[in-house]
């Protein structure tokens, strides 16, 4: 195995290139203060949110329109973010993601089977729930629920792997609750790590 | 429950699903008001089944009749 001598006087500027013959884990230094920044190490790469802005009697399968990215004063999004048409969204890239999803109706009348659920395809075609979430009232006053279900997909093809968010069975007088200046009926996408 | 008082909540009551859009979502005015083109019914995208606009005095209309049993309902 070569060696080299580090000469009298130090090395050049140039003579350390790590972009090879380097291996090992690299150890935190002192409470891992020296660690700020350029370091992924896995962690969340993604963070956006979307949320629909009108509301609307009834069902929406998928809901299709009046999503607009959060902007509430606050709001950061991490990343390059999700792209959507016509309520179908579309990764930036592959990963593993978290969808949390939420959705409040306004129960103006009786309904015992308000459903929101996250639909998932793997194929750009053919959607599946992956996660559902579901409420009743036989109240007709007006009441309002929310509901929130999460899901876990594991997208490998930013081009077949997509979902949508799909409001069912929802009575024709009860109002799926949304709003321009805050997050309603929406959800918020997560990159965990890589698939 | 509210008492209704912008015209989206006389839009919800005129017709079920996404029949409609604003062009500002920051200002729904009624001039920003538009029919969307497409909704979702059953899983598939399909062409609205609304196919005209209602009068800003048609809205207002069925605002004021909201209002008014909102108000005979909470003793106004």
């Amino acid at each position: 195995m070569s060696k080299t001598t580090i000469p009298t006087g130090g090395i050049a500027d140039d003579a350390v290139n790590l972009t090879s013959k380097v291996t090992g884990t690299l150890p935190v230094a002192n409470g891992g203060t020296a660690l700020s920044s350029g370091f992924n190490n896995g962690a969340t790469t993604e963070v956006d949110q979307w949320r629909v802005s009108a509301e609307f009697n009834g069902t929406a399968s998928p809901i299709a329109s009046n999503w607009e990215r959060s902007d509430t004063t606050g709001y950061g999004k991490h990343g390059t973010g999700l792209t959507e048409s016509s309520g179908i969204f579309t990764f930036p890239s592959t990963g593993i993601y978290i969808i949390y999803a939420q959705m409040s109706v306004q129960f103006n009348e009786e309904d015992t089977d308000s459903i929101m659920s996250i639909a998932t395809t793997t194929n750009n075609s053919s959607y599946t729930a992956q996660s559902t979430c579901r409420e009743a009232d036989k109240n007709t006053d007006g009441r309002k629920h929310a509901m929130s279900c999460m899901a876990v997909f594991d997208v490998t093809n930013v081009t077949t792997h997509k979902f949508r968010i799909d409001a069912q069975s929802v009575a024709s007088s009860n109002t799926v609750g949304a709003s321009s200046g805050e997050t309603i009926t929406g959800f918020t996408v997560f990159r965990i790590g890589d698939t | 429950m509210a008492r209704p008082n912008h015209i989206e909540d006389a839009l919800v009551k005129m017709h079920s699903r996404q029949w409609f859009t604003w062009t500002d979502s920051k200002n729904k005015i009624y001039a920003n008001l538009r029919l969307t083109d497409k909704v979702g019914i059953d899983g598939n995208i399909v062409d609205n089944l609304v196919t005209e606009l209602p009068t800003e005095s048609a809205i207002n209309a069925k605002l004021k009749e909201l209002q008014d049993a909102w108000d005979a309902a909470n003793g106004g």
